[in-house]
This record gives C-alpha cells, sequence and structure tokens, in this order.
C-alpha cells in the first residue's frame, strides 16, 4: 500500500485536476475583466473564453472563439495525460507524458499575461488610452477619435479568481516536474529483480 | 517510446491547426466578418438608427419655462424618446448659461434627477437651472429694449451610464432665447 502511495506522483495528479477544473471554472468566469462606465461596457479575457459585453449584449469574434478551443483542447489534453502521468510515472514513456502535460498551463498564464500587458501598451502608445491592469483609473478618450467631443470614462479592472487557479495548476505541474526525479528514482529495486529473473531463465530465441 | 513522443506531437498539432483552419474555412466567404461579427455591424447600425437616421434625437421641451423670481431659478421639462436598442440613464447634467452676444455668464442649468429610461420608451427630463444678480444687470444694461435675450449652453457634461461626455465650444452652436432677465424682474 505504502509503495503504491510513494509510486504516485501526487503534484502531477493535482495538477491535471486543477488544469481540468481551470477549463470549468473559465468557461464561467473570466481571468481578467475591464469594465468601462457603470458596466456599459464589459470585456471578458481568459484564453478559454474571451467576449465583449456591451449592457445586455454580448459578442464574440469569431477568430479568438477559434483560439479559445486551442486553448481548451490544450489544457484538457495537459491535464488528461498529467493525470495519466501521475499514475505511472515510471514507465519508460512517462517523462514524454510529464514533458507533454506540464508546461501547458505555464505557457498559457505567461501568454496571457504577456498578451494582456502588450495590448495595454498599444493602447496606451497608439490610442493614448490609458487601461489599467488592476484598480480603477479615469481615462480620457483622445480628441483625435471623437472630434469636439470629450469623452471621460472610468475604468475599472482586475484579474478574476480563475486566474489565480490558472496559476495554482500552473504552479502544480512544475512542482510535478521538479518531484518526477524522486518518484522515478524510487523504485529501482523492480528493474534489479526483472534483470536478476532475466539471467537466470534465459529466454529462447525463436527462429 | 518513440510512438508515444510522435502521438503526442501529432495531438498538439492537432489541436492547434483544427480549430483555426476550421474558422478560417466557415468564414472563408467573409474573412472581415472571423474579426469583425455581423452582430456587432448590426447592434451599431441600431445604435445609430438604422435607416431612419441617427438614433440620437434630440429632446422636446414640453410647456413653457417657469420661473420663481425670488429665488432666481428656473425649471424646464424636456421629453426624450429612447431610441437606442438599450436602456440608458443619464446621471446628471450640467451646463453654464451665457449672453451669446456678450459671452456674459447668465447663469446655471442642471438635471434635477437621475433619468432611467427604457429602450423604445419615452422620458422626461427636468433641468433646474439659476441665474445671478450680476445676469440681471447686464440685461438691464446692455439688452435694454430686447424682450428676449438669445443665451447659448457651454461647458455641458452629461453622465450616461457612467460616461462623461463634454461638448466643445464649437459643438455648441444651437442658441436659445430666454425673456429679458431685467423685465422679468420688473
Amino acid at each position: 500500500m505504502n509503495s503504491i502511495l510513494t509510486r504516485i506522483n501526487w503534484f502531477a495528479l493535482a495538477g491535471g485536476a486543477a488544469t481540468i477544473a481551470l477549463i470549468a471554472a473559465s468557461l464561467v468566469a473570466p481571468w481578467w475583466q475591464l469594465s468601462v462606465g457603470d458596466n456599459l461596457l464589459n470585456i471578458n479575457a481568459s484564453p478559454i473564453n474571451m467576449n465583449l459585453g456591451f449592457l445586455d449584449t454580448s459578442f464574440t469574434i469569431p477568430f479568438l472563439v477559434a483560439l479559445n478551443i486551442v486553448a481548451i483542447l490544450t489544457l484538457l489534453a495537459s491535464g488528461i495525460v498529467m493525470i495519466i502521468y501521475s499514475v505511472i510515472p515510471n514507465k519508460s514513456y512517462s517523462k514524454h507524458l510529464l514533458g507533454f502535460g506540464y508546461k501547458k498551463p505555464l505557457f498559457t498564464v505567461l501568454f496571457f499575461v504577456i498578451g494582456l500587458v502588450a495590448t495595454t501598451m498599444i493602447c496606451q502608445s497608439v490610442v493614448g488610452l490609458n487601461l489599467p491592469l488592476m484598480g480603477s483609473t479615469t481615462s480620457t478618450l483622445p480628441i483625435p477619435l471623437v472630434s469636439g467631443i470629450t469623452l471621460t470614462v472610468v475604468l475599472s479592472a482586475g484579474f478574476q479568481w480563475p486566474f489565480w487557479l490558472a496559476i495554482v495548476a500552473a504552479g502544480l505541474c512544475i512542482t510535478a516536474r521538479i518531484y518526477h526525479r524522486k518518484v522515478a528514482t524510487s523504485e529501482p529495486e523492480v528493474v534489479m529483480v526483472a534483470a536478476a529473473e532475466a539471467k537466470t531463465a534465459p529466454i529462447p530465441v525463436a527462429k | 517510446m518513440e510512438k508515444v513522443r510522435l502521438i503526442l506531437t501529432l495531438v498538439t498539432i492537432a489541436i492547434v491547426v483544427i480549430p483555426i483552419v476550421g474558422m478560417i474555412l466557415a468564414y472563408q466567404g467573409n474573412l472581415v466578418g472571423l474579426f469583425v461579427p455581423p452582430e456587432i455591424n448590426e447592434f451599431g447600425e441600431d445604435l445609430m438608427g438604422g435607416e431612419d437616421g441617427p438614433g440620437m434625437e434630440p429632446p422636446t421641451m414640453v410647456g413653457e419655462p417657469q420661473y420663481d423670481l425670488e429665488k432666481k431659478t428656473f425649471s424646464v421639462t424636456f421629453q426624450y424618446s429612447n431610441s437606442f436598442p438599450m436602456d440608458i440613464t443619464v446621471k446628471s447634467l450640467t451646463g453654464n448659461i451665457e449672453c451669446q452676444e456678450h459671452g456674459f455668464h447668465i447663469g446655471n442649468a442642471s438635471l434635477s434627477d437621475p433619468v432611467s429610461i427604457a429602450s423604445g420608451e419615452t422620458g422626461t427630463l427636468t433641468v433646474v437651472g439659476s441665474w445671478t444678480d450680476e445676469a440681471v444687470d447686464h440685461c438691464r444694461a446692455e439688452h435694454v429694449d430686447e424682450e428676449m435675450i438669445d443665451v447659448v449652453l457651454v461647458d455641458l457634461a452629461v453622465d450616461f451610464s457612467g460616461i462623461q461626455i463634454q461638448l466643445d465650444p464649437s459643438m455648441m452652436q444651437q442658441g436659445m432665447q430666454i425673456p429679458n432677465l431685467a423685465l422679468l424682474q420688473e
């Protein structure tokens, strides 16, 4: 019983489960939300589900939907592979499973944060619109966009709980990679016994 | 072992390529729609009033303005039909009234209470304001024989569902007429 417990990479199991839970959570809540005015315009951003909400009307951009599907399938495959790996960490192909699974949540978080920061910087430098990553700010739309009219809007933004869950999932997957060394070297006796048996009773080669 | 690696590589490629290629194929006749969905265009047209013209129609004044000579205040009621495809809330409206001829500050105006108007409904906006003693003196000195004075609303600021809209003086071309305050006081 104890050997079964030590043979499982618990961090990988938790990381895989957290990754799959992250997909479900991200379908109901965004990773990051930007509100314009009194919820006049909401931008709900996450790699899983990206949409714009104007009052009661929600819009999706087909190309972003395709990218969302890519992210869902990537994370789903990563979660499933991590769970499979977690119960068989000593197989010859286990390292490939781990290599496939552990990086994807981390890369998803990194790409999302880089994309978000880049978008806010582009808005600032090209349009002159100051988008906050967290907190509230009052921003004035520049005159070249709206001639003769000055629009001042309150922008509120913040990371939502699925974003922190994504960081936890990525952290567990990285820990699983580090823990793999310990799990993979925990039962060398099985290999030695098999080698010893092979020495005493060689298998006849069939012609 | 190599077989597992090959399968995982193929899965990675399929996961990335199939959704993107599928979406491009679905929108191959309208690649702009891949980035700007038709719903946004339809919504924009609804917002601008569609084929009937712009959706932002000016409010119409109801009845005559009411004047309180003792308090030097006035009250004007407008009706506004919300032709936008959504409910709107006008939280505040403020502006300064100036004599159009001399640019003299007459007084100010503001919305008495926030107004919410459902889509397709008509709401009533009551604008209240006041004038100054200096405005009465100005009317007495500069507009002696005039019954009505041309005024203009400047520094107009509207808070619409949390968005502050300020109109530049160049946008405020539409003048109004008010009774000569000096005559009104007598």
